[in-house]
């Protein structure tokens, strides 16, 4: 009904303006006096208010009015065409004598279409900005969600989102994201008794025992034991039970068969459908962060155990290395002397027997020395002298140390280096440490009369050829490198073992080196200790027709 | 004869030592850990002493440095014997005064000769 309220003591008007509202339409009042139209104007805005310009009090109502209703519509009742000048600028519209019944109601009509206007403009306006206060709040919530993966901070930044965003009276979060325990986390306007924490800890477990019928629970959880962390925003005031008759959501904090907990909130008055959306996104949009936050601390966690195992693993060969020392010395010792002559007498079978033991003692103690290299380089304990090197000279020493054994074996040992190398920035004893390495397999798995080939180059990064079965370890290359190639021609390794021929102990499958001897421990040795160069070591092999192993260090401009 | 003072836990390390130094006629004394080798090297006064650094009581690093800051001692020389373990890593960086180190496992020929030149 429409609501008309009429300020006249004029008889003749009040009768005539009686008669047009006198319909099922309007709620049609009269009145004259001031303090029960404020009262009307406060409680119960009429639609449309009517002043007779002839009301000797109407300029003091007048504006009684727009204090309290700034918006309200005003139509004056006037006698003639003269105005007062005060009144042109409060009044909405203007009604003389002699305008007709029809005339009066179509301008209140008109006045009325354009109050409803306002009023529907003004609210829509007012749902436009809380829209936009709210959708800023999520935006803000989501861009904090995002910046980190510590799990208590997450659900801190939910509820102060839901703060922003809806404005609650309580909320309480249910936390299963911790590896111990589950948490209660109480957000709240007002202080809480103990009495209502164990209320609100009851209704906790059994909104849990309801999310999780059926299901497997994550923890038990008890009254007497769920921890709860309180955060209280006045704490001067105190709740009462009353808040369990506030408007309440609930929704579940969960991504897939991930379950973190679960979020209740209470608020005193009423959450819209619009709310409602905007709790339920706020509560699903925390979930993943969660997850993401569930997997990095998985992800340190493990890192953490490789690194122990890691770490045991070098104390573990060292230790072992070091105990082996010790009875490998007596034994070495101990042959040495029977050896000597200086005890017993040798016979030609003794000699075999004792040369055997002797050899392989010095075996197992190449073994071990080798074990200790790698676990020193694995821990990255291993020291290096870094100066400037020319590969050559290396690659000189090499040739004199291991010709003679060569040519015991009836093999040629020849090299081919470049001329005016750039030096390298490299620990020479560990260059040669590799080339020995690798010259001596050469010299063990190449036949009589066949040749071994040492090789140096200066090469570019584009022109270095690496085969398929390096290709996806060795990539990264940039600028000049110095190359060393040992060509052999010897058994070869097989395509499809390429790949392995760096592999710890690697070798030991293969019977030939069994008899020739080795560690198994030479080539992976070679290929840390060029990485420790920023250098790289890699092989092309061809069955029955021999091996190239090649590898290359930077040459840096750095002196 | 030159007297040498072998100080080592390990029995059979200190047998073999002194059966290579005795046929090279040199007088061997043992002692089996840190404690006593310290003493005995004070009672003694050896021309030369081998030393193992992993020694129960006190280690080979210690008696050495007791020694070479004692002037009545400093001038033996000290040959220490290691394992390169990672307890003796630990040790490595403090100052020891040895002259000379051998790595287990070591040949027995070359520690005669070694001890050979240092007592020329």
């Amino acid at each position: 009904m429409i609501k008309i309220l009429l300020i006249s003591d004029d008889t003749n008007k009040i009768a005539k303006f009686g008669k047009i509202f006198d319909t099922s339409l309007y709620e049609y009042y009269l009145m004259t006096d001031e303090v029960m139209i404020q009262d009307i104007i406060s409680s119960n805005t009429p639609d449309i208010i009517l002043i007779d310009q002839a009301f000797e009090n109407h300029k003091k109502i007048n504006k009684i009015i727009k204090s309290i209703c700034e918006n309200a519509i005003i139509i004056y009742l006037i006698s003639s065409n003269k105005l007062e000048k005060d009144i042109v600028n409060s009044a909405n519209a203007f009604i003389t004598d002699d305008m007709s019944e029809d005339l009066i109601l179509s301008t209140v009509n008109v006045n009325l279409r354009m109050k409803n206007s306002l009023e529907m403009l003004s609210s829509s306006n007012k749902d436009l900005a809380d829209s936009l206060y709210r959708l800023n709040a999520m935006y803000n919530t989501s861009s904090q969600f995002a910046g980190t993966l510590d799990k208590a901070k997450l659900l801190q930044y939910m509820a102060e989102g839901m703060d922003r965003a809806l404005s609650y009276s309580l909320i309480c979060t249910l936390s299963l994201c911790s590896e111990n325990e589950p948490v209660l986390i109480l957000d709240s306007l007002y202080e809480l008794s103990d009495e209502l924490i164990s209320a609100i800890k009851f209704r906790t477990i059994l909104n849990y025992n309801a999310v999780f019928e059926g299901k497997k629970q994550p923890f038990e959880i008890d009254i007497e034991s769920l921890k709860v962390v309180k955060h209280i925003k006045n704490p001067s005031n105190r709740f009462t039970f009353n808040i369990f008759q506030y408007d309440n959501m609930f929704a579940q904090i969960a991504l897939g068969e991930n379950h973190f907990g679960f979020v209740e909130i209470f608020k005193d008055g009423s959450f819209t459908p619009d709310d409602a959306t905007c709790f339920q996104t706020i509560a699903q949009q925390v979930a993943l962060p969660l997850k993401s936050a569930t997997l990095y601390q998985e992800i340190i966690e493990t890192n953490a155990k490789l690194e122990k195992l890691e770490r045991l693993k070098s104390e573990f060969i060292s230790i072992v290395s070091h105990e082996l020392r010790t009875p490998l010395t007596s034994i070495k010792n101990s042959l040495d002397i029977l050896s000597s002559g200086k005890c017993i007498e040798i016979t030609p079978t003794a000699d075999k027997f004792l040369s055997m033991a002797t050899r392989n003692v010095q075996r197992l103690s190449g073994i071990i020395n080798d074990l200790l290299d790698l676990s020193k380089i694995e821990a990255g304990k291993m020291e290096f002298k870094f100066a400037p090197t020319n590969i050559n000279t290396v690659i000189g020493y090499v040739k004199s140390a291991l010709s003679e054994v060569a040519k015991s074996k009836g093999l040629i040992l020849q090299t081919n280096e470049a001329n005016n190398l750039p030096d390298i920035k490299a620990d020479a004893q560990r260059l040669e440490q590799v080339l020995t390495n690798l010259v001596s397999n050469a010299i063990k798995f190449t036949p009589e009369g066949k040749s071994i080939t040492v090789s140096s180059e200066l090469i570019d990064s584009e022109n270095i050829e690496i085969n398929d079965s390096f290709k996806d370890d060795i990539n990264n290359l940039s600028g000049k490198y110095v190359q060393v190639c040992v060509a052999d021609e010897g058994i070869g390794i097989a395509q499809k073992d390429l790949h392995r021929a760096f592999d710890k102990f690697a070798q030991i499958e293969n019977s030939l080196s069994r008899k020739e001897g080795g560690t198994g421990l030479g080539l992976p040795i070679a290929k840390q200790l060029l990485e420790a160069h920023n250098g790289a070591i890699w092989c092309d092999s061809e069955l029955n027709k021999g091996s190239k192993f090649y590898f290359i260090v930077p040459v840096t401009l750095d002196k | 004869m030159k007297k040498i003072l072998i100080v080592d836990d390990e029995q059979d390390i200190v047998e073999s030592l002194k059966f290579v130094l005795e046929a090279a006629d040199f007088t061997c004394y043992t002692a089996d850990n840190g404690e006593d080798g310290l003493r005995m090297a004070k009672e003694i006064v050896p021309d030369l002493i081998i030393l193992d650094v992993m020694m129960p009581k006190i280690n080979g690093y210690k008696i050495s440095r007791l020694l070479k800051y004692d002037a009545k001692y400093k001038n033996i020389p000290i040959l220490m014997v290691t394992a390169r373990s990672q307890e003796e890593d630990k040790l490595i960086g403090e100052e020891t005064g040895a002259d000379e180190y051998i790595t287990k496992p070591f040949e027995l020929d070359e520690v005669v000769k070694k001890v050979e030149q240092y007592l020329k």
